[in-house]
């Protein structure tokens, strides 16, 4: 395997310094309300931990019972109609922010996932099961229904957008 | 056979599981930023400083709630109680369902982590996406809930 003897370099590092350069800062003009971001992140941080447990898991197991022929099979050039409906269940059923799946979108793009099927994943996201009862009580049954619907049919348009933008790309190289 | 080939090759899984927990350590600075970003917003920029930016005008107020919930960090029910608050006044729901919608799908914060992950081209292509369907999907929504209420 190509990244089997990569070293660990970390990722991020020049957003890591620039972040802490802008809570140094203010820390020295208003130290109460810096303290109270850095708890508010640390707040986040540990919601996410069960997440980033989950990610890690997942990225383990789709490594070991996969070989990268078959994610490709599942979600790469060959996948059909397969793999957009693998990418739109996985988006809807995801849970937590986003940048705590890029671990697993970037390894899954490593083995073939194509782009469009990640644009679907990202965009199916907008479902939040959970909250689904919460949307209801603000905005009514039938405004979650038809929001769910035209975000779930977006989510496969888009995706399809993606392919097409990726094919005008391929033809003019 | 084949199977049994990639079977033999494969390496034990507490192996696969320290790679998997590695690549996500290394993954960690721009996870932090992000997060520390996201801590920053939630204290400098308040949910009421969000609403009183809406004009009431539908069309430019759909383009100010998409523009606003990408610009916005933080978990999604909240964009659920600020968007029945801005409905109830009067704000139009084509807003409302665009901000809700950016909220989830935009994310300005997230930019510097997702080129980085993805590339920029992808990213310029997948956030001009959102963008657009995410005005497309309120304008849908509200027009059918318009026709058939």
């Amino acid at each position: 395997m190509k990244s089997k003897d990569k070293p660990l370099t970390f990722r991020g590092k020049h957003l890591f310094l620039t972040v802490l350069c802008l809570y140094i800062l203010f820390f020295l003009f208003n130290s109460q309300s810096a303290f109270l971001a850095l708890q508010k992140s640390a707040t986040v941080f540990t919601k996410i931990l069960p997440i980033i447990a989950v990610v890690i898991i997942l990225t383990a197991l789709l490594n070991f019972f996969l070989q990268p022929k078959q994610m490709a099979r599942h979600l790469g050039h060959e996948s059909g109609i397969r793999g957009w409906f693998w990418s739109l269940l996985a988006g809807v059923v995801s849970h937590g922010p986003i940048y705590a799946w890029y671990p697993l979108l970037e390894n899954l793009r490593e083995h073939g996932m194509k782009d469009e099927l990640i644009v679907v994943f990202f965009a199916s996201r907008a479902i939040k099961i959970p909250l689904i009862p919460i949307m209801i009580d603000y905005f009514g049954l039938p405004f979650t229904l038809l929001l769910s619907f035209y975000m779930l049919f977006g989510a496969l348009l888009q995706g399809v957008c993606m392919q097409w933008l990726q094919s005008t790309k391929v033809q003019q190289i | 056979m084949q199977p049994n080939k990639q079977s033999t090759q494969r390496p034990p899984f507490s192996k696969v599981l320290q790679k998997s927990s590695l690549s996500f350590l290394a993954m960690m600075p721009l996870l932090l930023g992000v997060i520390g970003l996201v801590g920053l917003f939630q204290v400098l920029v308040t949910p009421e400083m969000l609403a009183s930016l809406f004009q009431g005008n539908p069309l430019l107020d759909t383009l100010l709630g998409t523009l606003i919930g990408g610009i916005s960090a933080g978990n999604p029910f909240i964009s659920y109680i600020l968007g029945g608050e801005l409905v109830e006044q009067g704000i139009s729901l084509y807003a409302v369902s665009a901000f809700i919608l950016s909220w989830v799908t935009l994310g300005l914060i997230q930019l510097p982590a997702e080129v980085e992950i993805f590339g920029g081209r992808f990213t310029l292509y997948r956030n001009m996406l959102s963008f657009v369907f995410v005005m497309l999907i309120a304008a849908a929504t509200t027009f059918s809930l318009q026709v058939i209420l």
